[in-house]
């Protein structure tokens, strides 16, 4: 086997069971001429083939020998995402690039799938300066993992609060300041409830977004959080005298949950409050797609969503100017948590210089902002600060749209949402032991303590 | 006749020697060579769409194997855990429950409609029926799940919105873990309704009208007509759409996957839901085919006592 490139090990491995995978294999579309004997062949993983057919392109009239393969892959969310990525590695059939959001950034990097990729940047460390100095630091941590680079970004999202602007007006009621509170929310989801059968505030039961954002301000989160040593010749290559670097290290861990810790009870005993006095409607699993529809239809006074939702609520056929945002109220503290996304390359592939240099492509100002997810509206939000524009996010109507970047600048200490190798089966826990909270068939007490006993577990079976 | 010397001298010239000759075991030979071949593509398809998965998802159950690492023999230990572990005892539960719901409203609501909608046969409007009630199944699972569970939402659903109009109060459909199980089963239903309904359909369009005819002329009528008359009669049918539905539904899983993921808690968690969260979530393959296997040899006893039981009730003309 140690001769065999991963690729091969990997249809070696799975032959037989390609076919029990085989419905999970997701639709693709080749962008390129049939390949000649001298070309590269090279599978791309993305969510969406429209959104990066300018960059795949460019790209290939430059280098005229590679053929990329653009593979679509979709999902509820990036959990849902990776077990379809998965379903091709069992069936032997794996990417060269993938796309991954941080949810699966650690159990990719965890699992040796995708390659370090500190060597390349600190070669090409000068090609890579202007893309860091573009994006924040606390975004760029989050593609840390014991000390290397995995990924590269063009988009995240941290979980604001969004009004609608109509349910606002009917209310008698303005948009809140940066500096607004647990309290305020609690008065505006009051006095937002009962207008047309219109709930105040309400959220979907998921990892990101869910209830996370409470956890996080009420200065907590699901596991415990330390930084990994290392990563020094990231932040002093890339981050050297920017303030915002300071104190970051290798990448987050998380060594162990602490679900049931009286923060965390707080912060689900206060959820399940807002259901209890009906400002909630009834917290359901499903995706943010379900949020979209019920906000649209002036059913919602306030969610959870990020700078997706800025193009996102107007293709669902909101007037722009009738929602906007804000950072999530202030509570113990006003920590934010967030979300990144990105490509990383397949170890053991056996084209990783190929992927390396489509990567450099990638980065590219000029090619980021031709994106179809920021382009013609933005339907996630740019990790390169400067293609935050009021150009790009005021056709939205979004008035405090700067909200999306500023939760990294002006709240360095804003971070990512728990990713450790084994998060697929910890989200099925946490949405599993929250839905029994939000329903009332156990305490938020019982519901945690149980949660915290399901991954005490797993963490043992993971050790 | 000297054409045929010459074809079987072709012959001779390129069949190995124990299959040439025009002898009475030459051309046997011969013939069972050429049913081979015939038959060939179609094992071939078997071995390899059917048996090699069997077979590979079974030696799966005894490995561990996370799609990062080879696999590597874990002997009878999947098996062992499975038998303990209270999540898997608690999705063979739920599989039941939903599988003989859906079942029985299944075969009740197809049986109904089959008879009456029997009665317009000779009319355009049988016509119409039949193809009302199978669109549902050209439908996937996914969107209809998808849009049943918006109609089951407990504060915006249409489904509450009617029951309030009546002065009933909001159901919650799919987050009380009492109810959960029925919604699925409500909502599966009337996805498959067609696909039943057409077998039944089939069945009472076969019954022999002389022998209703009997039974009416000697004033077996109503109810009592179809309890001793037409349900004996249509045992047959009955027999193949049970055994057919709960093979399907032991295998449930497009409509709790999207509307429920199992929830609330694993009220609504399936077998074939559990076999997925654990092979691609949990990145266990070897024990969610462990799991599999279970089921499949669980599907297999049903449907063999189905069959054993069927002696005592179903009635061949």
């Amino acid at each position: 086997m140690g001769n065999l490139s991963r690729r091969e090990m990997l249809q070696a491995s799975a032959a037989g069971v390609a076919g029990a995978a085989a419905a999970a294999l997701p639709g693709s579309v080749t962008l390129a001429s049939a390949p000649s004997q001298d070309q590269i062949n090279m599978r791309y993983q993305v969510f969406n083939v429209d959104n990066v057919q300018h960059m795949l392109s460019t790209y290939m009239e430059l280098n005229p020998h590679v053929n990329i393969e653009a593979i679509s892959v979709t999902g509820v969310d990036h959990q849902e995402v990776a077990t379809k990525i998965l379903a091709t590695l069992a069936a032997g059939n794996p990417v060269d690039v993938g796309f991954a959001c941080t949810e699966v950034t650690h159990l990719y990097a965890g699992e040796g799938l995708a390659q370090p990729l500190t060597p390349r940047l600190m070669d090409d460390a000068d090609e890579f300066m202007e893309y860091y100095a573009d994006t924040s630091a606390a975004l760029s941590e989050t593609m840390l993992y014991e000390g290397d680079v995995y990924q590269l970004m063009d988009n995240f999202n941290a979980a604001n609060m969004f009004f609608n602007k109509n349910l606002l007006a009917e209310a008698g009621l303005e948009m809140p300041g940066k500096e607004w509170t647990k309290d305020d929310f609690y008065g505006m989801a009051q006095a937002m409830t009962g207008i047309d059968g219109s709930f105040g505030y309400g959220w979907i039961n998921r990892f990101w977004g869910s209830w996370m954002p409470w956890i996080f301000v009420n200065d907590t989160n699901v596991l415990e959080e330390e930084r990994a040593p290392g990563g020094e010749w990231f932040w002093d290559t890339f981050y050297a005298g920017d303030e915002r670097a300071v104190g970051r290290g290798g990448g987050w861990r998380w060594p162990a949950p602490q679900a049931n810790n009286p923060k965390m009870v707080e912060a689900l005993e206060f959820v399940v409050s807002l259901t209890q006095e009906g400002l909630t409607p009834a917290v359901e699993i499903g995706g943010g797609t379900t949020l979209l529809g019920f906000f649209s239809g002036n059913k919602l006074g306030m969610t959870p969503a990020g700078g997706f939702w800025a193009g996102g609520l107007i293709n669902s056929g909101l007037e722009p100017g009738s929602f906007d945002t804000q950072f999530w109220p202030e509570w113990k503290s006003q920590r934010h948590q967030l979300g990144v996304c990105g490509p990383w390359i397949l170890d053991g592939g056996g084209q990783e210089d190929q992927c390396w240099d489509f990567l450099k492509h990638y980065k590219k100002r000029e090619i980021q902002d031709a994106l179809g997810h920021f382009t013609p509206l933005p339907l996630t939000t740019p990790t390169r600060r400067s293609l935050n524009t009021e150009e790009r996010f005021g056709q939205t109507g979004v008035e405090n749209w700067r909200v999306f970047y500023d939760t990294i600048d002006e709240r360095p200490d804003t971070g990512p949402i728990a990713q450790p190798v084994f998060v697929v089966e910890l989200t099925n826990i946490f949405t599993r032991y929250t839905g029994l909270a939000t329903n009332g068939e156990q305490t938020p007490q019982e519901a945690l303590d149980n949660m915290q006993a399901e991954m005490e577990d797993l963490y043992a079976r993971n050790a | 006749m000297a054409s045929e010397t010459t074809l079987g001298s072709g012959r001779r010239n390129w069949l190995p020697a124990w299959l040439a000759g025009d002898t009475v075991q030459g051309i046997r030979r011969q013939r069972m060579v050429l049913g081979v071949l015939f038959l060939l593509p179609t094992l071939i398809g078997l071995i390899v769409f059917v048996l090699a998965p069997i077979v590979v998802a079974v030696a799966l159950g005894f490995m561990k194997w996370n799609v990062f690492r080879p696999p590597e023999f874990y002997g009878l230990k999947n098996f062992t855990r499975l038998f303990q572990h209270e999540l898997v005892g608690n999705s063979f539960s739920n599989t039941f429950v939903m599988m003989a719901m859906t079942v029985g409203m299944l075969e009740v609501f197809a049986i109904s409609l089959a008879l009456s909608v029997h009665r317009f046969a000779r009319s355009r409007l049988a016509y119409i029926f039949r193809t009302v009630w199978f669109l549902p199944v050209l439908l996937s699972g996914v969107s209809v799940a998808v849009t049943l569970s918006y109609l089951f939402h407990t504060d915006f659903g249409v489904v509450n919105y009617y029951l309030g109009v009546l002065g009933i109060d909001k159901v919650p459909w799919l987050v009380s873990s009492d109810i959960v199980r029925f919604s699925v089963s409500l909502a599966t239903v009337w996805r498959n309704l067609g696909f039943t309904f057409i077998i039944y359909l089939g069945g009472v369009s076969a019954l022999p009208q002389e022998i209703l005819e009997a039974a009416t002329v000697d004033g077996a009528r109503g109810l009592k007509r179809l309890w001793l008359i037409t349900l004996p009669l249509l045992s047959p049918t009955i027999l193949f759409a049970t055994v057919i539905d709960v093979i399907r539904l032991l295998q449930f899983f497009d409509e709790p996957y999207v509307m429920t993921r199992g929830g609330p808690g694993d009220s609504s968690r399936t077998t074939v839901m559990m076999v997925y969260d654990t092979a691609f979530a949990n990145l266990e393959f070897g024990y969610a085919s462990s799991i599999s296997v279970i089921l499949f040899l669980i599907i297999l006893a049903v449907t063999g006592f189905q069959f054993l039981l069927s002696k005592r009730w179903v009635f061949y003309q």
